[in-house]
This record gives structure tokens, C-alpha cells and sequence, in this order.
């Protein structure tokens, strides 16, 4: 009976790839969106602007201190309620590059805080602007402390979108639920569901290990 | 040059700098000392509005820094300040440190800034230590890179907070030599420091602060051989028997 299964599940190896491709698109998209929104809140998290600071401060918490699924479901089911009719698709990546954007902002926010305090008053005394100081001072050293985190970031990213399955949208995720309803062996289902996870995932594992190494050795050379 | 009006500012609580009356002339090479939490380093700080004033008023070539209204860019590019524990940037190496002001305030080509970048760092006597990062070079040799991007930007002030005391003994007189020579050579100076055989050899006049006030301003000569107050004789005392 296994081998079966296993000859059936093979032959649906191309509704898996389309899974996967699907989970590549949901989170390639929310990764270089949250990406450049989350620079940009970060670098106001961190800024001299007090009410921007407070706004983002609130935004961040209110996405980290609520459940991804409901924040997906707010997003889907309620937003047609006041006339914003979504596709599960770009649902699925507003949703996602929101919680994205949140926990990247919080990094780079500390990427930043983290550089020296007398670095910014250097450049200050030497007359360079605000934004001069962030562009050629204060992010290139942020950036050693940003980046393994970040690519952390992006690991927990691509496991989150399994949660867009639940709007709908057909990601690796949907296609083992949809597959076992035709071949009852959910290990043997989920099993497969989580290795194309793994292989997504695991590069970028050994990417932010590798990041990290070479940061803490370029700090320690510079 | 420099003129502090009835200057006054606070910390919370702390009367930091107290009625602050003082006229620095060009060319004058001001050493200011006192005990650690007197006011020093806020007296000088405030000359580029790293620290703002509260109250009085404060001109420095000719402009106004109390006035909030002040664009300080062309002030702060016309003074040169050296930090206590340097503050060099760590991804450039000491000849980007000395030319990203120049190319990005003064709005220099990148050719003319490294030429005088390098001008100012064989000045200071590291021509052999130009494309080194700063933690390839030693407290010395950092302190000296750090004095080279303040002159890069061409200044008509230099301020010194402390330059030595991250130093070990034997890296000081480098650093003493290279202020030295600057001095001589007519430049406006003010320095926080208890370097007193710098103050002897070449300061104008050397000002005692204490708890926020200026207690004493006399040429050096005059002051350590017979302060006039109590305050600043065990100050004296204090400091040359330790």
C-alpha cells in the first residue's frame, strides 16, 4: 500500500513544485518589500523625528503582539467589509511583507542604535548632515550588525508563509493538505511538504551562520 | 574668534556651565583645566553646538550658535575637533577619514581631497600609514589621524577635548608635538587638557574651571606659579603630586 502512495505522490510531484514556486513567489515578494519598508522604519525608529518614532514604535508592537494568522484574516475578510476587496494572492503578500517589514525594522533599529554614539558626533563636528552621516557614517557599520539577523529574518519569513494556505492561496503547504485528501499517508504527505521547506530554508541558514562569522571577524580586524 | 556672553546651561539639575564670560583672539591657544565634572568639555563642545546653550549668547567667527536659527554646517566646517577617544571612523581608512568631509561638505573632487588628505597626514607624520584602518593603528597614531581630518576641513579653530587621556605615556608626546606645532604656527586653539608642560610651552592663557564656572584665566606662567585662589592651588597641588 505504501509503495502505492509513494507512486502516487510522485506523480503529483508536479502540483508540488507549483506549491513550491508559489511559496517562492509569496515570500520572494515579501522579502525585498519588508525588506525596503523595514530599512525605512528603521532608520525612523532610531531618528530624531519623535512622532515617527512613536508611530513606528506602536506599529511594531501591535504586528508582533497579535497572531500572523488573524493578522492574515484581518487582511482577507475584514478589509472587504470597508470596501478593500483583495485576491488571496496579494493578501497573502500584504500580509506577509507587513510582518516582515515589522521584525526587520526592530533589527535595523538596533543596528543603528548600536553604532558608537561618537561616531555621530565626529561627523557632526565635521558639518555633515543628518542624512550624510546615516549614508556614509552611521549604515555601513549598522550593516555589520543588521545583516545575520536579517537573513535569520528571511528564514522565519519562508516558513511563515505556510500560514497563507489558509486564505487560499496554493503554497507548498496547501498542496499537502490537498494531496492527502487523496493520499491518506500524512507523514509520507507532510514529510515531502517539509523537505522543499528544508531546501528553501537550509541555504539560508548556512548563509546567516556564514554572515555572522564573517562579521565578527571583519569587526575585529577593523 | 570665540565669545562667550553671560553663557549658562544645565543638565537637569546641574548648573554645567555657570555665567560664562570669555573672549578667545585668533591665534590664541587657550588650555582649559580643572577637575573631572567642572564644566570643561560642555565649554567647548558648545563652540560647534555638539552641546546647545540655554542661555547667553555665543559667537564664533562672527556668527551667532545661541541662535537657534544658525545653520551650523558652515561653522562646524570651519572648526576642527579632536576627541578624547578619537572617533574614527572604523570602515575607512585613515585617508577616507580625512577626505569624506571635504568631498561631501566642502564638496571637493575626490582627487583634490586625497591630495590633501595625504597632505595632512604626512603632516602629522603618518605618510606610511595612509590606507591603514584604525584599529591597524595605534592610540597614538589614531589620535594623530584624527587631528589630520580636522585640518583636511581647513580650519580656522581647532578644539581638542582631552586628546591624550585615552593614551598611553609613551604615545602622548606625539600627539602634544603635532598640537604643538599647530599652535606655533598661529592657529586658534582651545584644549581641554592637564597636559601642563603643553600649557607652559605654548598656551596664551590658561583657563581654571570649577563646578561650572570659570574660576581663573591667566597665562600659564602666572597661574602655575602663583594662582590666585585657593581652589586653584590644590587643584595645583593635586594635580603635580600625583
Amino acid at each position: 500500500m505504501w509503495g502505492f502512495y509513494f507512486n502516487e505522490l510522485m506523480r503529483s510531484l508536479p502540483f508540488f513544485l507549483k506549491g513550491l514556486w508559489m511559496t517562492v513567489a509569496v515570500s520572494g515578494l515579501s522579502l525585498v518589500l519588508g525588506t525596503i519598508i523595514g530599512f525605512v522604519g528603521g532608520i525612523l525608529r532610531a531618528g530624531r523625528n519623535k512622532p515617527a518614532r512613536m508611530i513606528v514604535g506602536a506599529w511594531v508592537d501591535l504586528i508582533r503582539g497579535t497572531p500572523f494568522l488573524v493578522q492574515i484574516f484581518v487582511i482577507f475578510f475584514i478589509l472587504p467589509g470597508i470596501g478593500i476587496e483583495l485576491e488571496a494572492f496579494p493578501a497573502a503578500v500584504i500580509a506577509l511583507t507587513n510582518l516582515t517589514a515589522s521584525f526587520i525594522t526592530e533589527i535595523v533599529a538596533a543596528g543603528i542604535i548600536a553604532v558608537p554614539k561618537g561616531q555621530r558626533e565626529a561627523a557632526t563636528a565635521s558639518g555633515l548632515s543628518y542624512y550624510q552621516q546615516l549614508r556614509f557614517i552611521v549604515l555601513p557599520q549598522a550593516i555589520r550588525t543588521i545583516l545575520p539577523p536579517l537573513v535569520g529574518q528571511y528564514v522565519l519569513l519562508v516558513k511563515d508563509s505556510s500560514v497563507v494556505s489558509a486564505i487560499g492561496v496554493v503554497d507548498i503547504t496547501r498542496v499537502g493538505w490537498l494531496t492527502v485528501q487523496r493520499i491518506p499517508e500524512g507523514l509520507m504527505v507532510f514529510g515531502l511538504v517539509g523537505l522543499l521547506y528544508f531546501a528553501i530554508c537550509y541555504p539560508l541558514i548556512n548563509l546567516s551562520g556564514f554572515l555572522e562569522r564573517r562579521m565578527t571577524v571583519v569587526s575585529t580586524k577593523l | 574668534m570665540i565669545s562667550y556672553k553671560k553663557v549658562n546651561k544645565w543638565f537637569g539639575e546641574l548648573h554645567v556651565l555657570n555665567n560664562i564670560n570669555l573672549e578667545v583672539v585668533k591665534g590664541e591657544v587657550i588650555v582649559v583645566c580643572g577637575p573631572s565634572g567642572s564644566g570643561k568639555s560642555t565649554l567647548i563642545r558648545c563652540i560647534n553646538r555638539l552641546e546647545p546653550i540655554q542661555e547667553g549668547e555665543l559667537i564664533v567667527d562672527g556668527m551667532a550658535v545661541h541662535d537657534k536659527k544658525t545653520n551650523m554646517t558652515k561653522i562646524r566646517a570651519e572648526i576642527g575637533f579632536v576627541f578624547q577617544a578619537f572617533n574614527l571612523y572604523p570602515h575607512m581608512t585613515a585617508l577616507g577619514n580625512t577626505t569624506i568631509a571635504p568631498i561631501k561638505v566642502r564638496g571637493m573632487s575626490k582627487a583634490e581631497a586625497e591630495k590633501l588628505g595625504r597632505k595632512m597626514l604626512t603632516r602629522v607624520g603618518l605618510a606610511d600609514r595612509i590606507d591603514h584602518y584604525p584599529a591597524q593603528l595605534s592610540g597614538g597614531q589614531q589620535q594623530r589621524v584624527a587631528i589630520a581630518r580636522g585640518l583636511c576641513m581647513q580650519p580656522k579653530i581647532m578644539l581638542f577635548d582631552e586628546p591624550t587621556s585615552a593614551l598611553d605615556p609613551e604615545m602622548i608626546h606625539e600627539v602634544l608635538d603635532v598640537m604643538r606645532d599647530l599652535a606655533k604656527e598661529g592657529m586658534t586653539m582651545m584644549a581641554v587638557t592637564h597636559e601642563m608642560g603643553f600649557a607652559r610651552e605654548v598656551a596664551s592663557r590658561v583657563v581654571f574651571m570649577d563646578e561650572g564656572k570659570i574660576i581663573e584665566i591667566a597665562p600659564p606662567n602666572d597661574f602655575f606659579t602663583n594662582p590666585q585662589t585657593d581652589r586653584g592651588k590644590y587643584f595645583l597641588q593635586s594635580i603635580l603630586t600625583h
